[in-house]
């Protein structure tokens, strides 16, 4: 398949100047939903309008509402300026509009995809788009093996004339490990999985990125950064907000299918992987899946010692009374659903044996942050009187991925005065300050480099797929068990999340 | 941006050891905690009085993206001997942490024998381990009696080639700089300014069809601000170097100039037209015996069409943001990059080349 096309350009300085895709369209299923108008298209526009986009470059919706391509032009012009940050320049949105075209259609249909298939070619004539196109799934996930069947069918998993064509899938990747392997065997049918571009913003985003740097730009932190000084990890994800109008989709995910299994894992693959030969697809990628085979598999029939499911109560959040996840809009007032979950994880290679991880992701919690926070051991001996360490604690090196992205080291030092008292003191890092700029919005980020052709920061089957297998225990038990433990909304999690810990005599930090 | 600049009140005659704790003592908040301080780089700028507030306000716009120890010469070589250090700290607010951060300046007016010698007075104020950049925002000449000093402390000397009255001289005079042996890495503002326009001129190219033109180009015209000539002959000399034109002559009308150049396809033919007074660079137009392919400015905003013609007819247009280019975005631009930039000194070489003619 030819994915990349060898046009020599001698006025491309790919030294100095931003690289810029090959022209090609780009397909949105789904086109009238949310993801489209909030997301995909606003991020479009300021990719184009600061020239990272080629000059032939389209944008076909399709969805089954109808209307004419004018009509679709109007509605997102209309709340593009609630989505980009620089402003909307009529001049430059009226010459990226006239690239912008809609299709009605049923994506169950076949015609659909004729028509579909000759309106892109007569968008490779008029607009010079080369055959290539990247096909973007934001339809509903049922209708995922539909789409893909279809346009394999319409031979359009294939570029027109040498192009190429890519595939975009927004998660869920499949419900559980079954359904992903379905759909991942669905899709593989027709596309190759290097066409396949699975979609986790989360890695799209620059502080998450950092991770990466942090471990493997810097000489000193790999060294200690196995069983040896670690004694353990915690990964928080928490949010602040509750489920919101969000609540019939909610009550079908949970915490685990809407953040644990893509967020969270990859948080995880990120802190605990190997150092990459390259920081390229295969490399990272290899890497990453190599850590979720490695974690110790959850028995089937001793959930409750590794994972604890809760939900919040109504309670009080920065000021504010919040009512409880069962009394939120759409959810069943016996809900079970979880809104935390707090597991407890072993990742069984050379590196980690041993060490646990800990992991948590909860809506409601007193505030938002994201942070991995790696424990050491305390030092083997201090020669200092015990009375005199009372306030030393272990060491613990935080990297904090949002809000205030940065690092902070515990150190012991000498509390200043007679004697050698020593105490803890954080030392705080916030690279995120060092560079004042904002960074781009992680859907930008992540278009480019699907159109670039470089799936490095997209999630590979296997990937999902392994995420899945660790979670398929804990999921096959609560369905069974239909129970959830409470914490009022503002707290850290129920009490049994710290019991987790608690039983080895470690307990949660407050991030 | 949010921020807040505070200022030593010591200033005059001052240790290195003095100028250090007087910045630490600047980063003290009113609270008794310390702001933390943040670099990325060295950033040593030799100016006079005359530009010197201009410079101080592009280098605290770069202390967002590009924080840096901030070492400002202002020098007079005519005045009496004299050397003064005045401090300042750019500190923002950032995150809900409320943490400040700060960026030092350190400006030192360097009069009578010292400004000779600023390397002794820039070397020890250098932030170590990190990189040092050099910039002369004037105008520059590599002859200058405290240059080679200077550029043995920079990894990068950033400069603008159409500072100087006598611009074909400053060209040749960066030629000759970037073609020493050992020279350092050489950035010029003029080339950053052209950096979207090489980039949309590129994407004109991009679709398959048209790629083969590039090698058909018969004539170029550019449409530009009177004194943009450095600007403009970088950008020729780019396509002439990238295009594997030869220049073989001019004619002058005027101001404006034709140059003759023999191309892998024939003779091109580039016109230079400095008819265009409120805009640095207007219009770029390239034309095969097919096409033709137009980069053109907005009068009022700061945005660029372009546009492809196929004969009669339109085969692409598209408008987009040109970027902005004050002072500190091109200064911003050239911190980016790293090592010697050889685009550039094959354009230069070329422009030489013409200028040659």
């Amino acid at each position: 398949m030819a994915d990349t096309q060898a046009l020599q350009n001698p006025l491309r300085d790919e030294q100095r100047l931003p690289r810029v895709p090959d022209p090609g369209v780009m397909v949105i299923f789904g086109a009238s939903g949310d993801l489209t108008s909030r997301k995909l298209v606003p991020a479009l526009y300021e990719l184009a309008s600061q020239r990272r986009l080629p000059l032939e470059m389209a944008v076909v919706g399709i969805s089954r509402t109808e209307m004419s391509h004018e009509e679709f032009r109007q509605k997102l012009r209309e709340t593009l300026e609630e989505h980009v940050s620089g402003g909307v320049s009529d001049d430059v949105w009226d010459s990226f509009a006239g690239g912008i075209f809609y299709l009605p259609g049923d994506s169950k249909e076949p015609e659909t995809y004729e028509e579909l298939k000759g309106f892109l070619k007569k968008l490779d004539a008029e607009r010079g788009t080369l055959g290539n196109r990247a096909f973007y799934l934001s339809a509903s996930p049922s209708l995922f093996p539909t789409i893909v069947g279809r346009l394999g069918e319409a031979g359009m998993n294939e570029g027109e004339d040498g192009g190429w064509s890519r595939l975009v899938v927004e998660k869920p990747f499949g419900r559980d490990l079954e359904s992903a392997r379905e759909l991942n065997d669905e899709i593989r049918r027709h596309f190759d999985e290097a066409q396949i571009y699975r979609i986790d913003h989360y890695l799209g985003k620059e502080t998450v990125q950092n991770i990466l740097a942090l471990r493997f730009a810097n000489g000193i932190f790999e060294p200690i950064w196995n069983q040896h000084y670690v004694d353990h990890v915690q990964i928080t994800v928490a949010e602040d907000i509750g489920v919101g109008t969000r609540g019939a989709f909610y009550e079908e995910a949970g915490a685990l299918r809407d953040i644990v299994q893509n967020h969270v894992m990859q948080v995880l693959c990120l802190t605990a992987m190997e150092p990459p030969v390259a920081f390229d697809a295969e490399s990272l990628r290899e890497e990453k899946v190599k850590v979720l085979k490695a974690v110790r598999p959850i028995p089937e029939d001793g959930v409750e010692e590794y994972a604890v499911r809760g939900q919040y109560t109504s309670g009080w959040v920065w000021g504010e009374e919040v009512a409880g996840y069962r009394e939120e809009e759409n959810v069943g007032p016996d809900s079970v659903t979880e809104t935390y979950l707090a597991l407890r994880l072993f990742v069984d290679n050379w590196r980690w044996a041993g060490v646990p991880f800990f992991l948590r992701a909860g809506k409601r919690m007193p505030k938002k942050a994201t942070e991995v926070a790696i424990q050491f051991h305390s030092s083997p001996h201090t020669p200092f009187a015990r009375d005199d360490t009372e306030g030393l604690e272990p060491n613990v090196l935080v990297v904090r991925v949002q809000p205030d992205e940065g690092l902070s080291l515990k150190i012991g030092a000498k509390v200043p005065g007679a004697g050698f008292e020593v105490s803890s003191v954080n030392m705080d890092l916030l690279y995120g300050t060092a560079f004042l700029e904002e960074a781009p919005d992680a859907y930008q980020r992540l278009l480019l480099d699907l159109m670039l052709g470089d799936p490095t920061l997209f999630i590979r089957a296997d990937e999902a797929e392994g995420a899945w297998r660790i979670l398929d225990p804990v999921m096959r038990r609560w369905a069974e068990e239909k129970k959830v433990e409470f914490y009022p909304a503002g707290a850290w999690g129920p009490r049994e999340a710290d019991e987790l810990l608690g039983r080895d005599g470690r307990e949660w930090r407050r991030p | 941006m949010i921020g807040e600049t505070r200022e030593s009140p010591g200033g005059g005659p001052m240790s290195v050891a003095e100028i250090e704790r007087e910045l630490g003592k600047l980063r003290a908040n009113e609270d008794g905690t310390l702001a933390l301080r943040s670099s990325v780089l060295n950033l040593i700028v030799v100016t006079d009085e005359a530009s010197a507030p201009e410079v101080t306000r592009s280098v605290s716009n770069l202390a967002g993206r590009h924080p840096a120890r901030a070492i400002v010469l202002i020098s007079d070589p005519e005045g009496e001997w004299n050397v003064d250090a005045q401090l300042s700290a750019f500190c923002n607010v950032r995150g809900g942490g409320g943490a400040q951060v700060c960026a030092e300046q350190v400006t030192i007016h360097a009069e009578g024998p010292p400004a000779n010698h600023l390397e002794s007075m820039a070397g020890p104020l250098l932030i170590p381990d990190l990189p040092v950049f050099l910039w002369y925002p004037g105008a520059f000449s590599p002859h200058s009696p405290e240059f080679a000093a200077m550029a043995d402390l920079a990894d990068r000397v950033i400069v603008d080639s159409a500072a100087r009255e006598h611009r074909d001289a400053s060209l040749r005079e960066m030629a000759e700089l970037v073609g020493r042996e050992g020279a350092p890495a050489v950035g010029d503002l003029q080339w950053v300014g052209l950096s979207p326009w090489r980039s949309l001129l590129a994407d004109a190219f991009a679709a398959r069809e048209r790629a083969g033109e590039l090698e058909k180009i018969a004539s170029v015209e550019v449409l530009y601000a009177p004194g943009g000539e450095c600007r403009v002959l970088l950008l020729v000399g780019w396509l002439a170097s990238s295009l594997g034109w030869t220049p073989k002559g001019m004619a002058r009308d005027g101001d404006r100039r034709r140059i003759g150049f023999d191309g892998p396809s024939g003779d091109v033919e580039v016109f230079l037209s400095p008819d265009s007074p409120d805009a640095r660079l207007r219009r770029v137009r390239l034309r095969s015996a097919d096409y033709s392919f137009q980069i053109s400015r907005h009068r009022e905003h700061r945005e660029v069409k372009t546009t492809v013609m196929r004969g009669e007819d339109l085969v692409a247009e598209r408008t987009v943001h040109l970027g902005h280019f004050d002072l500190g975005v091109l200064v911003g631009e050239e911190l980016q990059f790293r090592g010697r930039d050889e685009v550039y000194e094959a354009a230069l070489r070329s422009a030489v080349e013409i200028l040659d003619l």
